[in-house]
């Protein structure tokens, strides 16, 4: 260390010495424990050995080499995994200094793009980091490029929120065009959120529509309906005081504003936004409308304002990773939750500043579960992640050959799927549900439909079954059509829907030039599609996904293209037998499921990754493994119960943080 | 208020051009006057351009004629054409070659109009490697009309990302662009596309048209005021806000100020009236009508650009209304080369051209200046495939129909020599519709055999 001090030549390089001892200091300790290293840093450090010494040999030693290493910058005594390993931060400094095009310097030869990737990847693969308090960021992370977190609300939370606010529903038509996926498959990530103009007509004629409906210029002929609406719009003020003075009258407006742009806006409104909002009023008077009249401008503003439309959370000074406010927790929630605004509860706590704490937060949870409007965790995560969002929209069953299905089978159906997921967490089952059940639910015409007997009504509710050929969402009715085609089921289909979407498989496209399933390779005979799937899975090429597809999907084939039972097609007795290459056979759907439920940890595991992608809004990365992790530990200690999930997802770092990058 | 509206557009159209695969030539003024059909002739209709997209591919062996020039037969899948050949280019050997890596479908469809690279992603930095031809022609005539253009589709946006391929499939359900990174939402609903071009609401100084003024001034102070406190990642989905506010803004000024652009059509406003679509039945008719919505606002010169999308990329929808047809459409363009599905997948195909036919009827029925619409019209037809079982985007299947203001020699096959850039196509359509630019996409210059 002397002599590092000793070869300074100005205080410029002191200080840079300084610097870097520290660097030494710990990477000299650190080696003495070499031998203690985990397992993990120690296969870390032979990555290090074998991809990333021979780029610093070619690329860096030149200069970075001995004692009069270039900036005090010695890498050549990093010979060895282990010594590599326990170098503290030095790595995520050279990491900094690649990464601006620093280093190599200009004229040197430098990095290309498979060493630096070689590198990142390395480095970001480091095992003993504390992911659990972390989130990806510029500071942490090579890959990480930022993630538009104040997005616009999507379609569905519009409507829950107008609905919420006013108490009133828009109509099908009056709602903006639907909205894409990304991330995880949701349509709740920012990036892939985009506003065009007519966006904009749809918010400012619905915001238009819908006050006027709600805030008529006579009550004499308004509905209850209506009447409910306007008191929850206007608050109490507004019943007791209106209609004296034009002075008073513009008091009570604005403070009818203020509440309503408070829930709509899901925070305190300032002095100063009440008074611009205000100048709508003023300008509506100046053009010679009357008090409500003008008042109704102001709450038309309310809600076409981005304060509205966009979950705003603003950067606060100085950026990197911060908590978010308690109000932006409160919206955060809601939209996890209900796919919506908070409630005035909700709103209250966030003014108290409660929410931060755990049992608070987890008895939150509890209670917004508990209310109806959770039913949009089945309607907004529960159908994306089953990939009926437009099921009865898209493309249907073929009316020839299914001409039972019709749009109220199909709403009935896409009920089915809603309430499946819902109630999991609503009503705490374990989450193993999803994939077998002794219960489905149903109103009186979807359980005819099953050939089940209930008491007559549109009420739904559920229904006890015999067996265990229904329950669980791979025998739902929705499942089974949407994964078969218009006139006919698929196995191949089915059996990847499966795998993706219930054990979170891959499954590639077919290779290119790979004949799809071939008619016959054995001239004049007819094969059954058994028959034909079976001669395709004996090319390997076809085999390797095949084998785990069909077979599952075979399992399903007593369903038939739109869900219903059957014992035969075509006169053929149905053959529901299944092989899969761990050796695993069934017959028929119940059988299915009990090897399914062999697989339950990858459903949980893939099922608690869909439903963070979902309320994070984003792509997961390795920083929310920790959250995985802690989720499945919890449902696990749980029983696998399904609330906790939600409980969790509301306590962890990343739901509760944000990293803001500042351009300033 | 004008004039702030006027440079915050001219501002961002700068910045939309900015390595989106436009190079703009000088002086840009000289752009806004548009060369051929209009031309400085005050009493010229204008021309329009009209871009129809279907899903799947073609099987094009029963598509693209043996013969080039005029003298070309008919194929089975062309056979609608009969009526109308003599306004249509039948365009074989164009190629779109930032499609040939990446996944069949998403990175062919969501690239059809800007012949640039789609960014493989589930959701971070969507991009379809530049703005779309239409919306740069939109940027260019949309000062003339009150809409700058129409996207128009029959489904919803495909929901979900595709985990095995990468891609999140919106990509398949956006042709329309106004930037690289952002996709415009089209509109699925005949009514209120109706409404939005013949609505009566915002109309002369009426009270609604105030309000909405006044409203949209209010939140375009607040996006303002708003943006320098968001995130640089979030600033961006503002501006989208932003742009959409002026655009909104634009409209109404348009319906309001009385006056109509640079040229005035001939409008029966009870044959207008009439045109209100119901809620159409079924699948042919939501196409049909939406067509007959692009020929009105064509006649109107309500827009004079349209993009249109029969039916989303991967579309699986149910064919079983034609007869000899058993089946979806993807599931059919995987014919496999399999006789029966081949024939069936070539009905679906024809299907296709006999509704472009008919569009191409109806606006020759319609008399503008001394000839047709369809005289004043490029309607581009086509896929951003060519086989839907191989996936190819090369020898795409491209009809062109009208006569882009007589500046088209029509009735003709032409067989590209080679593998010619698809944006050679739209360069050549570009400038026709008076839009000046050096190169557009990966075009290599205008398609030159047109006249």
């Amino acid at each position: 260390m002397l002599q590092l001090l000793q070869r300074d030549r100005d205080s410029r390089s002191v200080l840079f010495s300084l610097m870097l001892l520290s660097v030494f200091v710990l990477g000299e300790s650190a080696t003495c424990f070499a031998d203690g290293l985990s397992p993990e840093m120690s296969e870390w450090g032979q990555r290090y050995a074998k991809d990333i010494l021979p780029i610093i040999q070619s690329r860096c030693i030149d200069c970075h080499s001995g004692k009069d290493a270039d900036g005090e910058f010695d890498l050549s005594r990093f010979t060895s995994g282990d010594v590599a390993a326990t170098a503290g931060d030095v790595w995520e400094r050279v990491a900094r200094r690649i990464r601006q095009n620093e280093m190599p310097p200009e004229g040197s030869p430098g990095l290309n793009d498979p060493q630096k990737g070689a590198f990142y990847r390395w480095l970001d693969s480091r095992p003993d980091q504390d992911l659990c308090n972390q989130l990806a960021s510029d500071e942490t992370q090579a890959w990480y490029r930022g993630h538009v977190m104040s997005r616009r609300l999507t379609r569905t939370e519009y409507r829950n929120a107008i609905k919420d606010l006013v108490g009133l529903e828009l109509r099908p038509h009056e709602l903006p065009p639907s909205d894409g996926s990304g991330g995880e498959g949701f349509d709740t990530v920012g990036d892939a959120l985009f506003t065009s103009p007519i966006h904009m007509e749809a918010y400012l004629t619905a915001a238009d529509r819908i006050i006027e409906t709600t805030l008529p210029d006579s009550e004499d002929s308004a509905s209850t309906e209506v009447v409910a609406a306007r008191d929850l719009i206007l608050g109490e003020p507004f019943r007791s005081n209106w209609a004296s003075s034009a002075t008073e009258n513009r008091q009570v407006a604005g403070s009818s504003i203020k509440g309503f742009a408070r829930r709509a806006w899901r925070r305190p409104i300032t002095e100063e936004e009440v008074q611009r909002l205000l100048t709508i009023y003023d300008a509506a008077h100046a053009r010679g409308l009357g008090d409500l009249a003008a008042l109704r401008e102001s709450l038309k503003a309310v809600l076409v304002s981005p304060h509205f439309l966009f979950v705003v959370e603003s950067e606060p000074a100085g950026g990197g990773v911060q908590r978010i406010t308690s109000h932006q927790l409160a919206t955060r929630l809601a939209l996890l939750i209900w796919s919506s605004i908070p409630d005035e509860r909700l709103l209250r706590m966030a003014d108290e500043q409660q929410l931060f704490e755990e049992a608070v937060l987890r008895e939150e949870v509890r209670r917004m579960l508990a209310d109806p409007k959770a039913v949009a965790l089945g309607e907004n995560f529960g159908l994306q992640w089953l990939g009926l969002r437009e099921f009865g929209n898209g493309p249907l069953p073929d009316a020839e050959v299914f001409p039972q299905f019709d749009d109220e089978l199909a709403a009935d159906m896409r009920e089915e799927a809603i309430l499946t997921v819902a109630n999991v967490f609503r009503e705490n089952e374990p989450l193993t549900r999803l994939v077998d059940a002794q219960y489905i639910y149903a109103n009186a015409r979807l359980a005819a439909y099953y050939g089940l007997e209930v008491d007559e009504g549109d009420s739904w509710r559920r229904v006890a079954l015999p067996n265990r050929q229904r329950g669980g969402v791979m025998t739902m009715a929705s499942v089974l059509t949407s994964a078969s085609y218009p006139r006919r089921t698929s196995p191949v289909l089915r059996g990847r829907w499966i795998l993706e979407e219930v054990l979170g498989s891959r499954v590639p496209p077919p290779p290119p030039n790979v004949p799809a399933l071939e008619e016959s390779h054995e001239e004049g005979k007819n094969l059954t599609l058994r028959e034909r799937l079976e001669v395709h899975r004996q090319k390997a090429e076809c085999a390797s996904c095949h084998n785990r597809m069909d077979p599952l999907g075979f399992g399903l084939e007593n369903f038939d293209g739109i869900g219903r039972w059957r014992e035969s097609d075509n006169g053929q007795p149905i053959d529901a037998a299944g092989k899969l290459p761990s050796g695993d056979h069934f017959t028929g759907p119940e059988e299915l499921k009990t090897v399914i439920l062999k697989r339950s940890g990858e459903f949980q595991k893939h099922f608690v990754r869909k439903l963070i992608g979902y309320a994070y809004g984003r792509e997961l990365n390795k920083f929310d493994s920790c959250v995985v992790d802690q989720c499945l530990k919890k449902l696990k200690e749980e029983d696998l119960r399904a609330a906790v999930l939600i409980e969790e997802i509301a306590l962890s770092f990343p739901f509760q943080h944000r990293y803001f990058k500042s351009d300033k | 208020m004008k004039n702030r509206f006027q440079n915050a557009k001219a501002l961002s159209r700068r910045r939309f051009l900015q390595g989106c695969g436009v190079a703009l030539s000088l002086p840009w003024m000289s752009s806004l006057v548009p060369r051929i059909g209009k031309a400085a002739d005050a009493g010229d209709p204008p021309v329009r351009s009209a871009f129809l997209y279907f899903p799947n591919g073609v099987w094009e062996k029963d598509w693209i004629p043996k013969e080039s020039g005029e003298n070309y037969e008919l194929t089975r899948s062309l056979t609608p054409l009969a009526d109308v050949r003599k306004d249509v280019l039948v365009l074989t050997g164009l190629d779109k070659k930032h499609s040939h890596g990446g996944d069949g479908h998403y990175a062919k469809t969501a690239n059809f109009l800007t012949g640039m690279p789609v960014t493989k992603t589930t959701g971070k930095d969507i991009s379809s490697g530049g703005i779309s031809v239409d919306q740069l022609m939109a940027q260019h005539t949309g000062q003339f009309t009150p809409l700058p253009s129409l996207e128009l589709g029959t489904e919803p946006v495909i929901s979900g990302i595709d985990s095995n391929v990468g891609y999140t499939r919106l990509y398949g359900s956006h042709i329309s662009w106004q930037s690289p990174t952002r996709p415009v939402a089209k509109e699925i609903n005949p009514r209120l596309v109706y409404e939005r071009l013949f609505g009566k609401t915002l109309t002369a100084d009426s009270e609604k048209a105030e309000s909405y003024r006044n409203l949209l001034d209010f939140v375009l102070e607040d996006a303002r005021r708003l943006r320098p406190k968001l995130g640089r990642d979030d600033q961006f989905k503002m501006d989208e806000y932003l742009d959409s506010v002026r655009a909104v803004e634009k409209r109404i000024e348009f319906a309001t100020k009385g006056e109509n652009g640079d040229w005035q059509p001939d409008v029966d406003d009870h044959a207008l009236a009439a045109a209100r679509p119901g809620v159409p039945g079924d699948f042919r008719e939501h196409i049909a009508i939406m067509l007959d919505l692009i020929v009105l606002a064509f006649q109107t010169d309500s827009t004079r650009v349209a993009s249109m999308m029969f039916a989303n990329d991967v579309s699986g929808r149910n064919f079983s209304f034609l007869d000899g047809v058993r089946g979806g459409h993807h599931e059919l363009s995987h014919h496999e080369n399999k006789k029966e599905k081949i024939e069936q997948y070539q009905l679906i195909n024809r299907w296709h051209v006999e509704q472009f036919a008919q569009m191409l009827t109806k606006l020759q029925s319609i008399q503008e200046g001394d000839g047709t619409l369809l005289d004043n019209c490029m309607i581009l037809f086509g896929s951003s495939m060519s086989d839907g079982n191989r996936h190819d985007p090369d020898n795409l299947p491209i009809l062109l129909g009208g006569r882009g203001g007589r500046s088209l020699k029509s009735g003709r096959h032409l067989s590209a020599d080679g593998q010619v850039p698809l944006c050679n196509l739209y360069h050549a359509m570009l400038d026709r519709m008076g839009v000046e630019v050096e190169s557009f996409g990966d075009s290599t210059g205008p398609i030159k055999d047109l006249v």
